[in-house]
This record gives structure tokens, C-alpha cells and sequence, in this order.
């Protein structure tokens, strides 16, 4: 494994990682196949998009999604600029209390989110969703952007700013253009956290044109009881998006998740 | 540009010029003091609106009896807080969490971590294909997996029936058996989550200086002692972290038990977050449910606070 393997060591090696690797495909095989059983792939597919409100749920986390990327978007690199290449009293402070937002769990928020909510008449809006995931994505887009912009060479800015450029010119001009591998890693994961969210539309979007691909099991297994082939095959629709977005772009994903961990 | 270099090389040279310069080139961008801040406030607004305001906010309403509808509650001070310590649904969520976490961190470590080792050379073929079906589950909101779940774990879903292959003829409620549904709500975590720490093992392996090895080889280590005394040795940080993660994860679990079995049967896989959840949304104890808020959020910042502790003590 660390050196040249031997062939007995290859076929022992293949065969465990196999063995290993069994569990976790088995189960994705399983929800294919079960949403093809009953009346049959055709059948089945086409009542889940046709007669359920599975599109308009897509078309709902399509918009959270893109409400919370760009909301993420702008927030973070305004502020990973700020913190990454300027010096201010308070900085370490304000990061660090920006930062206590890796640990949060969202549901410690309920109380508030829901009261606030309430009081402001924003059930089924898309913005009692967008607004608190976005702040709850933040503080790692953050922290991982920061770290990005840091390393960007002094000289670079201040050959920009002998230019005549303003600090927001250098920002748009200079620093984007470098920051675009980090771009990429930010919206990778700001749509894996927005896609997958399931607590805040649970709370906030119930009225049924409002729900996500998220909240939408809930309405199948209500519906369909114990029509389970419809039910995975709308589980199939729902993880799709994703799938297809892993697989283009597999080395974003996987560096947005493990971005936080290596250094 | 060029006027400015020759102005420089004009000007008598200073005696420390990076000592004069430093602090100028500090301030090269933003010169105006409230500068930083115009960048800064979109974020922090955001995060300090809703978390830091959330936070108080959850502070001010755990001191009340109020169940969130009426104009206001009544003040009672701490009795939320003494209340949720002698309630015994809080302890044995607790409990819950923590075997839960334990099972699942230890579990989710060992597999992910022996997987990496297997597929960190080039014994193994295919290593691509094995790396996706490790990570796919890892992206799949945790929503769908635990709907999919409900129906492979039921007495007729297709994981008896796999046992039935096998001459098993039981029809086991793998999540609606008190006995059983907590390890079934591990097993699905596992199966979704072993992939992160495959990854950042896998990373992390990549990093390490291949030279280690060969000069472990030609000393005769075998592979046994090489993952003992080099690889593991050098996988501290990646341990830690994953193990602060796993830890703030079990605390934050709620998709995959809400979906599944609700905290049922009984309590018996009641989360402190399902019980925070239920007791504001479906019981209307809004003061009771902030109060169990801010315990969540201490034991969240404990763990957090001991194992950065740790960890730095880890890469002296």
C-alpha cells in the first residue's frame, strides 16, 4: 500500500475494499431498483412529476439555493477582503465572534426563528429561509475565504493601488479574478448546505407550493403510504441535481469539504 | 508607475526602510479607518442579526413561561433551567446523543480511515469508482436518506429481504424496536458520513512526505508497524478534526431521526434537538424550549472549546 504492492497483497488488498465498499453501494443500488419496481419505471416516474408537486419543489430549492449562493457570495468576499488584507481595530475580535457561527446548531436558534418570523408575517417567504442560512453558512465561507485572500501577495494590491485603483476597484479587478479556484469552493458548498437544508423549510415554508426537495418526502409518504416505489423514485428525482453537481465537479465538492479540516 | 520607482531611487535611502514601510504598507488599502467596516458590515450584520440576536433573544425568552402566542410571557426567572435539570426526557436524550456519537465517531474514523490506507497506493484497481461510492452518500441531503431508509428498515423493506437470502425469516422493525432503533439511526449516519472521514483521511495521506515510508521499508517495518508508528502518528490533526466535527454533528443530528423515527418509539431515540423542536412547535413551551436551546449551545461550545484545547496540545 505504501510501497510497490506484491500481487498477493493486490488481490487481498482488491478484495478487501470491495468487501468494505459493499455496504455503502449496496443501499444506493436498493433505492434505484426499488423505484423501478411496482407499475414499473415509466409509470412510476411520471406520476411523481406529473401529479405531485415535486417541480415546484425543485423550482423552490432552486431559488433558495441561488438566494443563499449569492447572498453568501457577496457577504463573504467583502468581508474575507476586509479581514484578509486590511488592518483594523477589532478585527481579531470581530472574526473570532463571527466564527463562533461553525458550531451553532441551527435548531439552538428555533425560539427566535420562529417568533421573528411570526411577527413579521414571513411564512411561506423565500427570505425566512434564505436570510438565517445564509448567516449560518458564512462564518466558514468566511474563515476558508480569509485564509485564500491572506496568501495573495502585498505587492499585488499595492501595485493596484499606486495605479490609481480604489480599495473596491482592487477588490473587483485584482483580487476576484485571483480568488476564483475559492469561488468555486464557496458555491460548491453554499449550495450543498442550502440544497440539503431541511430544518428552516420544515419550519418556515409549509404551505405546499412553498416546500423544498427537502420537505417534500413528507408529502409523499402522506400521500403515497405505502407506495413505495413512488415514493424512491421521488427520492431519486430529488437527489439527481446533486448527484449530477457532485460528479461535474467532484474535486470542488471535495474541496469544500475538506477545506476546513486541511490546512 | 515608473515615475514613482524613479522617486523612490531618488530619495536618500532611509536607514531601516521596512521598518519605515511596514506600517504604511499595513494600511496600503482602506487608508480611512471606516473603510474595513464598509466591507465587513454586510456580513456581520447577517451573522450577528441572526445568530448573536437569536441569541439573546433565546436568553431573554428562557427566564419566561410563555408559550409563544400571547402577547408576552411571564417572568420566572431561572425555574425553565431548573426545570429542564430534573426532567428526566433531557438526561436521557443526552444519553442518547452520546452513544450515538461515540458509535458513530469511533466507527465512521476506523472505516473511513482503513479505507484510505486500502486505497492510498496502487494495489487496489478501480480507485476512482471506489472513492465515488464512498463519497456519494456524503451529498445526498440527509432528508432523502432517511426517508429511504424508513422504507429499506421496515419489517418488508428490502434489508430483511436481504437477510432472507440469507435464511433469516424474521421480519425485524429495525426502527420501531426501542432495543434497536438508536443503532438503526447510527448505522444510517455511518453509512452516510464514513465518506467525509474517508476524504480527509485520504487528503491528509496524500500530504504525508512518501519518503517515511520507503525508509520504513528498507528498515523492515511491515505494514503493520508503518500505519502504527508512521501513519497514525501523522494523522493527529485530521483525528482531532474529525472528531470535532463528529462531535458538533451528534449534537446537531435532527433530519435523519425527525424523518425516521420521530424520537420514538416511546423516547427512546429522543435528540435534545427533537426535543427542543417538539417541545416549541407542538407543546407551545416556547420558555422551556429556549431553555434547552442554550444548554444545547453550552454543551456545543464546551466540546468546541476542550478539543481546539486538545488539539493544539496534539501538534506540539
Amino acid at each position: 500500500m505504501f510501497t510497490r504492492p506484491t500481487m498477493p497483497t493486490r488481490v487481498v488488498a482488491q478484495i478487501v475494499a470491495s468487501l468494505l465498499a459493499l455496504p455503502f453501494l449496496l443501499p444506493l443500488i436498493a433505492i434505484v431498483a426499488k423505484s423501478f419496481d411496482g407499475e414499473g419505471f415509466i409509470k412510476n416516474y411520471q406520476a411523481v412529476i406529473t401529479q405531485t408537486p415535486l417541480l415546484q419543489s425543485t423550482l423552490n430549492s432552486a431559488i433558495i439555493s441561488a438566494g443563499v449562493i449569492g447572498l453568501v457570495y457577496v457577504c463573504t468576499m467583502l468581508a474575507a477582503y476586509a479581514f484578509g488584507k486590511m488592518n483594523f481595530t477589532g478585527k481579531t475580535l470581530v472574526f473570532n465572534s463571527i466564527l463562533v457561527g461553525l458550531v451553532l446548531p441551527t435548531i439552538a436558534l428555533v425560539v427566535p426563528l420562529f417568533l421573528i418570523v411570526q411577527q413579521l408575517g414571513l411564512f411561506n417567504n423565500y427570505f425566512a429561509v434564505i436570510v438565517p442560512l445564509a448567516a449560518t453558512v458564512i462564518p466558514f465561507t468566511l474563515l476558508l475565504t480569509r485564509n485564500y485572500l491572506a496568501a495573495i501577495p502585498d505587492e499585488v494590491l499595492e501595485a493596484a493601488r499606486l495605479d490609481g485603483c480604489s480599495s473596491f476597484g482592487t477588490l473587483v479587478r485584482i483580487v476576484l479574478p485571483l480568488a476564483k479556484p475559492i469561488t468555486a469552493v464557496i458555491i460548491v458548498w453554499a449550495f450543498l448546505q442550502a440544497w440539503n437544508e431541511f430544518f428552516l423549510p420544515l419550519l418556515f415554508l409549509q404551505d405546499q407550493s412553498m416546500q423544498t426537495v427537502t420537505t417534500i418526502p413528507l408529502y409523499f409518504t402522506s400521500t403515497y403510504g405505502s407506495d413505495q416505489p413512488k415514493i424512491f423514485a421521488a427520492l431519486v428525482l430529488i437527489c439527481l441535481p446533486i448527484v449530477i453537481a457532485y460528479l461535474c465537479l467532484q474535486k470542488f465538492f471535495e474541496k469544500g469539504l475538506s477545506a476546513g479540516a486541511v490546512k | 508607475m515608473t515615475s514613482t520607482l524613479i522617486r523612490k531611487t531618488e530619495t536618500p535611502p532611509p536607514a531601516k526602510p521596512s521598518v519605515r514601510s511596514r506600517p504604511h504598507r499595513g494600511r496600503g488599502i482602506g487608508q480611512r479607518t471606516v473603510t474595513p467596516w464598509l466591507y465587513v458590515l454586510p456580513a456581520l450584520i447577517l451573522v450577528v442579526g441572526v445568530i448573536y440576536v437569536g441569541i439573546g433573544y433565546t436568553g431573554w425568552v428562557s427566564t419566561q413561561d410563555w408559550n409563544g402566542i400571547d402577547p408576552a410571557g411571564t417572568p420566572v426567572g431561572f425555574a425553565n433551567f431548573i426545570a429542564a435539570v430534573n426532567d428526566p426526557v433531557l438526561w436521557q436524550s443526552l444519553g442518547h446523543v452520546f452513544i450515538f456519537g461515540v458509535l458513530t465517531i469511533f466507527i465512521q474514523m476506523a472505516l473511513g480511515l482503513f479505507m484510505a490506507i486500502l486505497l492510498s497506493g496502487e494495489a487496489v484497481w478501480g480507485r476512482p469508482a471506489y472513492k465515488v461510492i464512498m463519497f456519494l452518500p456524503v451529498v445526498l441531503a440527509p432528508a432523502a436518506v432517511a426517508t429511504a431508509f424508513r422504507g429499506m428498515l421496515a419489517p418488508d423493506g428490502q434489508f430483511n429481504d436481504l437477510l432472507h437470502t440469507f435464511g433469516s425469516q424474521g421480519a425485524t422493525p429495525w426502527l420501531a424496536d426501542p432495543n434497536l432503533a438508536l443503532y438503526a439511526l447510527a448505522a444510517i449516519n455511518i453509512w452516510q458520513w464514513t465518506g467525509f472521514s474517508f476524504l480527509l483521511y485520504q487528503a491528509a495521506i496524500s500530504q504525508i512526505d512518501q519518503n517515511l515510508f520507503e525508509a520504513a521499508a528498507i528498515d523492515g517495518a511491515g505494514a503493520m508497524k508503518v500505519v502504527r508508528y508512521i501513519l497514525l502518528p501523522q494523522l493527529k490533526g485530521t483525528h482531532a478534526t474529525l472528531a470535532l466535527v463528529g462531535c458538533i454533528g451528534a449534537l446537531k443530528t435532527f433530519d435523519i431521526v425527525y424523518l425516521t423515527t420521530g424520537g420514538g418509539p416511546g423516547r427512546s431515540t429522543e435528540f435534545l434537538t427533537t426535543y427542543i423542536y417538539k417541545q416549541v412547535i407542538e407543546q407551545y413551551h416556547a420558555g422551556y424550549s429556549a431553555a434547552l436551546s442554550l444548554i444545547l449551545l453550552a454543551i456545543a461550545l464546551v466540546f468546541t472549546t476542550i478539543q481546539i484545547r486538545a488539539y493544539r496540545f496534539g501538534e506540539d
